[in-house]
């Protein structure tokens, strides 16, 4: 009751919560609000927003609001599944980090900083270029540039917890370590990696629109990021075009980083905006 | 007239006089006047300047201005005077004989005489020319005195003739090649070459500049002091500045179509689509004859009327296109329209598709395939999703594919793709330009811009052959227009677009497409009107 | 001697990073699908294996994998990064040439973060819970929630399309103007709308790290301590927590210095800056290892040294953090 009382007094996290329910409600009922191919031509090319078409059409005459409606999907989508993905990467290797010490430590501690010495948004779009562009590999870029912090926040987590009694007497008692590790340490470890969670969706959802904006990425999704960075030649012309993708995901991310800084108030207040600044 | 015929200097001058008449009898021409700097914009910043140790399109606009061929050509592909001031081709097209000008110095000085001809035709070309390599090869090349060459072939090659330009035969100096690296040599970094303007200066990542040559043979040109060549590396900012009058001059992909329409309506820019016919680009889907369903004519042809023409024209090329009807581009001399069309119809499409056995499924599809587009930027990418759309409509689900350059590349050249799209200069005669995506023993896996396709037709093979070795002008024509009527009929490729590349140029600039090399021309005859 | 021992080890460390590096892109690069020989055949209109073979051993692209990698270590150590297929020149010389426009976008940007985030931070810190803190706060949240290439498309819509006011491409003038001072302001006009875009996400991150670190540092004791002495107000924010609270700033400034250059890559390529990201990103496409090798370097170069002197700073800042060591 407290944790939900405490998230409701922070008016900014009630209000991005509102926010993030109709963009997921957007997401989910695509395939009912705007039931045509948003690849498909619906009209005169380039038609300003008002006439026919409420955001007006792009250069092939197709909606732009079929394809914010559309775009939603992928932009979620990816943000989710990354984040998720680098989360199992990062709590695997934070957790065995701090849960072992010693060398173990030493050797994953230097893994992780090696990551993080590579600049990562080149190495995304390396990544995504190799792989070849398509969801997949979006994914996979966006979670291996993303997973150093949450490997070093489950790391400080598992290390601290590792010497409280309960866990000293799990070990003492014969119990496996993966089992302590997993149903012990993992449950008292999980509310600071659910805020960084939340926040670094809102991070991939922005990777995912620079790589699309690049021209990276899958050629198949219609995306936020994709719509302006095909608008470029044409945004002196028709700055429609970028404008309301821009927006879709200006609104979703600011929404998701005040869901996250409620849930971090709520759950430890301690943590304080300290996370989720790499970029 | 045509596989026998000697032009001289007195008769073009009697044909130029004639056109100055009609000329002048319609309105006062302006007399060209002297001086004037033109910056053209130049974009990606090309390798290097020498045309055959480099090819990219960026080489050949700078480097026309410095180096030279024997022949130049017209709209039609005629072939004019260049270095050579006359020729004569034998009966038999078997010999070749070309008088040189003898008042041409390069621009180090030493005279131009025939053995720097030799040298090029069978010294540099065959090194570094790979393009040309082939069709020098079919010849003997010798210089009886200081100011005639004589080609003798072992049997008739029809594009010889057309194969004497700036581009295919650029002239080099022989004192500064013979016995070097021919690649390596540092004089490359600063051409010497015979033509109206003279290298200056390199500036990386900025500008290619070039002067005046003021021993120049043709008397009082070329017209222009210097030509500054920009690197401008956004289509936008290039567009800015024609705007705005700090270039005068772009052409082929430097402008976005999308921006023509808005420049062409200021009245201090022209533009034209003439000037491209040696290119004669052509872009088409190439389907994978090698895979199902591709193999299959009625497949193909379903393709072909599932596609919208003249949609893929207006909307992704705005008009700087025409709708193809096979092989050969409607510029070239050897094309006829005397073929099978395919106007847009579904319906026709999806009972071709029926008549296969490719039924719609549950969902409405018939076929899946992957589609993997040329990476040249968001018009390419539009098409890619045009044609994926227009294939939804009768039932075949279209995937796209994302690749960069050298992805695409690889992919098409060893044959793992189902359908892709690209564009290719088709050049000046068919035997270069079009053959080579049709012929059976030009499948060479691992090679881009060969038969990737997998197309075979033995009769096609044999019209293409005989043709090339044809002397006889009308019967070239003849054999090309059965070709063209196979090809079309069996839908080798589906053709999408004849590009027009459009030049645009201030509207003071005058002669600036003045033959079929247009951008490409030496500018000799280039003046800005006061 | 400590401080000796520290910068060899630092040396060490740096070189095994930079070594790791390399390898690693060597290998995913290498391992791409796609011939560049392909290409660059095809685009000279050179279609045949005589081509192709002889562009192969001329960048050595006909030798087994380790070799390659062997003969570019070996290379690297000497300064030497190889051609660049596409250009033909050596890797040096076009990085060269095009980390100045970088490090002046970078720099800018950076510097224009640096003086306004912190101090907007402090702002809104000392006025907590005030209309001003949550007007700053609203603000830098959409800031950073922005995509950078959505705000520098927006600038460039207003500043340049709009209103007319600043050029929206590129960083000079197409001619360039004459004499030193006007030359600096062309470039200058050209560097505002670049630099204040990328500079602006990193304004609204320090805004935020400020105050939050600012009020977190209010609580502590030595701060109550000095409040309770009765020392002014501004005094106290100045002198004790803001101090304490640069501790995070000058930590994230230090890490985020390093990876100005892949963040430059978006902006490079919405203006047009001819920098490395711009290179780097041209490079990606056209398959050019050399050159692409060339620019990873270079950055994960730039991370290693940025740490180091984040370090250094930190040690003077905050000499605890020496003897922790």
């Amino acid at each position: 009751m407290s944790f939900l009382k405490r998230f409701a007094e922070n008016r900014g996290a009630l209000l991005g919560l509102v926010i993030l329910a109709a963009i997921v409600f957007v997401a989910l009922a695509a395939p009912v609000l705007s039931p045509t191919d948003p690849w498909a031509t619906q009209g005169r090319p380039l038609l300003p927003p008002g006439s026919d078409f409420v955001l007006g059409t792009d250069m092939l005459g197709r909606d732009v609001l079929a394809g914010i409606i559309h775009g939603a999907r992928i932009s979620l989508w990816i943000g989710v599944l990354s984040t998720v993905v680098a989360v199992v990467i990062g709590v695997s290797i934070g957790a065995l980090a701090g849960f072992f010490g010693g060398w173990v430590d030493d050797v994953l501690v230097r893994v992780v900083e090696f990551f993080q010495t590579i600049p990562s948004f080149i190495f995304a779009i390396l990544l995504v270029a190799i792989l070849t562009p398509g969801l997949t590999s979006i994914v996979v870029a966006i979670a291996v540039v993303t997973w150093p912090p949450i490997a070093r926040l489950a790391r400080s987590e598992f290390m601290s917890l590792r010497s409280r009694e309960f866990v000293e007497a799990a070990v003492l008692s014969g119990v496996s370590r993966g089992r302590i590790m997993l149903a012990e340490v993992l449950p008292n470890a999980v509310s600071p990696l659910i805020v960084m969670g939340s926040l670094m969706i809102a991070t991939a959802i922005l990777t995912e629109s620079a790589l699309s904006f690049l021209g990276l990425g899958d050629p198949n999704r219609i995306s936020w990021g994709y719509m302006i960075g095909a608008a470029r030649t044409v945004f002196r012309q028709a700055w429609w075009l970028s404008v309301f993708p821009g927006l879709a995901i200006v609104l979703t991310v600011l929404a998701i980083n005040l869901v996250g800084e409620g849930l971090n108030d709520a759950l430890n207040p301690h943590l304080k905006g300290r996370i989720g600044l790499e970029r | 007239m045509r596989p026998q015929r000697t032009i001289n200097r007195w008769a073009t001058g009697l044909a130029a006089a004639a056109v100055a008449l009609a000329v002048s009898g319609a309105a006062a021409q302006a007399e060209p006047q002297r001086g004037g700097t033109l910056n053209s914009t130049l974009w990606p910043e090309p390798p290097g300047i020498v045309i055959g140790i480099n090819l990219n399109a960026p080489t050949l606009l700078p480097s026309t201005k410095i180096f030279e061929g024997l022949l130049t050509y017209d709209f039609q592909l005629n072939p004019q005077p260049m270095l050579a001031e006359s020729w004569e081709v034998s009966e038999d097209g078997l010999t070749y004989t070309f008088n040189l000008r003898d008042d041409v110095t390069w621009h180090d000085g030493e005279p131009f005489t025939s053995q720097d001809v030799v040298y090029t035709l069978t010294e540099f070309i065959p090194e570094v020319h790979a393009r040309s390599r082939p069709t020098f090869a079919r010849a003997k090349v010798e210089a009886p005195d200081d100011h005639t060459v004589v080609l003798t072939l072992e049997e008739p090659y029809g594009p010889l003739i057309r194969s004497f330009d700036a581009i295919g035969a650029p002239i080099v100096p022989e004192h500064v090649y013979a016995g070097s690296d021919i690649r390596e040599n540092p004089v490359n970094r600063s051409p010497i070459g015979t033509g109206p303007f003279k290298f200056s200066e390199w500036k990386s990542g900025e500008y290619i500049h070039l002067v005046r040559n003021d021993d120049y043979y043709l008397d009082g040109r070329p017209y222009l002091d210097e030509i500054y060549y920009r690197f401008i590396p956004d289509s936008a900012s290039r567009a800015l500045a024609l705007e705005t009058g700090q270039v005068q001059l772009a052409t082929q992909n430097d402008i976005e179509l999308v921006d023509l329409g808005r420049l062409e309506a200021m009245p201090h820019l022209e533009v034209t689509t003439k000037g491209w016919e040696w290119g004669a680009p052509i872009s088409w889907l190439e389907m994978n004859h090698r895979r199902e369903p591709f193999g299959d004519v009625r497949f193909r042809k379903a393709v072909m009327y599932a596609l919208d023409h003249a949609f893929i024209r207006d909307n992704i090329f705005f008009g700087y296109a025409k709708v193809p009807t096979g092989p050969i581009h409607s510029s070239s001399p050897f094309y006829t329209d005397d073929v099978v069309t395919y106007e847009h119809d579904p319906d026709k499409a999806r009972a071709l598709l029926d008549e296969m056995g490719l039924t719609p499924d549950g969902d409405g599809v018939r076929a899946e395939i992957g589609l993997l587009g040329l990476p040249y930027g968001e018009l390419w990418d539009r098409l890619s999703q045009y044609i994926k759309q227009a294939l939804g409509e009768v039932g075949v689900e279209v995937t796209l594919e994302a690749s960069d350059v050298a992805g695409w590349g690889s992919r098409i050249a060893n044959w793992d793709v189902d359908m892709s799209t690209t564009y290719l200069t088709t050049l000046s005669d068919p035997a270069l330009g079009v053959a080579r995506s049709y012929i059976t023993d030009n499948q060479k896996k691992g090679v881009l811009f060969t038969n990737t396709a997998g197309y075979s037709n033995p009769e096609v093979d044999r019209l293409f052959a005989e043709a090339a070795s044809e002397p006889n002008h009308e019967k070239r024509l003849e054999m090309y227009h059965e070709v063209q009527k196979i090809i079309a009929d069996e839908v080798a490729l589906a053709w999408l677009a004849e590009l027009q590349w459009p030049t645009v140029h201030d509207a003071k600039l005058k002669n600036v497409v003045r033959n079929g090399l247009g951008p490409n021309d030496n500018f000799a005859e280039a003046y800005f009107e006061q | 001697m400590r401080q000796l021992g520290f910068l060899v080890g630092w040396l060490v460390k740096a070189l095994v990073v930079v070594l790791a590096i390399t390898i690693l892109n060597f290998l995913l690069i290498r391992l791409a699908p796609g011939d560049p020989a392909i290409v660059m055949a095809g685009e000279a209109g050179a279609a045949d294996e005589r081509f192709l073979a002889q562009i192969r051993s001329d960048f050595g692209l006909d030798r087994p994998l380790l070799v390659q990698l062997g003969i570019y270590l070996k290379n690297v150590l000497t300064l030497d990064l190889g051609q660049s297929y596409r250009n033909q020149r050596a890797v040096v010389d076009m990085l060269f040439e095009r980390l100045p426009a970088t490090l002046l976008l970078t720099g800018s940007a950076y510097l224009f973060a640096l003086v306004f985030g912190p101090l907007l931070g402090a702002i809104a810190a000392m006025k907590a819970r005030t209309v001003y803190d949550s007007a700053l706060m609203v603000v830098a949240l959409f800031f950073y929630a922005t995509p950078i290439f959505w705000v520098g498309l927006l600038l460039i819509l207003v500043f340049s399309v709009q209103l007319g006011w600043l050029p929206p491409f590129g960083m000079q003038s197409l001619i360039p103007v004459e004499g030193t001072l006007a030359r600096t302001l062309d470039i200058l006009r050209h560097l505002i709308l670049p630099a204040v875009t990328l500079g602006l996400f990193y304004v609204a991150v320090y805004v935020r790290l400020t105050r939050a670190s600012m009020l977190e540092t209010a609580t502590l004791d030595y701060v109550k301590t000095a409040r309770a002495k009765g020392l002014p107000e501004w005094r106290v924010a100045t002198a004790h927590i803001l101090r304490t609270a640069l501790l995070p700033i000058i930590t994230f400034a230090g890490l985020q210095a390093g990876h100005l250059v892949g963040g430059a890559i978006v902006v490079e390529t919405v203006f047009a800056w001819p920098g490395i990201g711009r290179l780097a990103f041209d490079a990606l496409f056209q398959r050019d290892y050399n050159l692409l090798l060339g620019v990873f370097l270079l950055s994960a170069l730039m991370v290693v040294f940025f740490n180091m002197v984040t370090d250094i700073l930190l040690r003077v800042a905050d000499p605890r953090i020496g003897s922790r060591a």
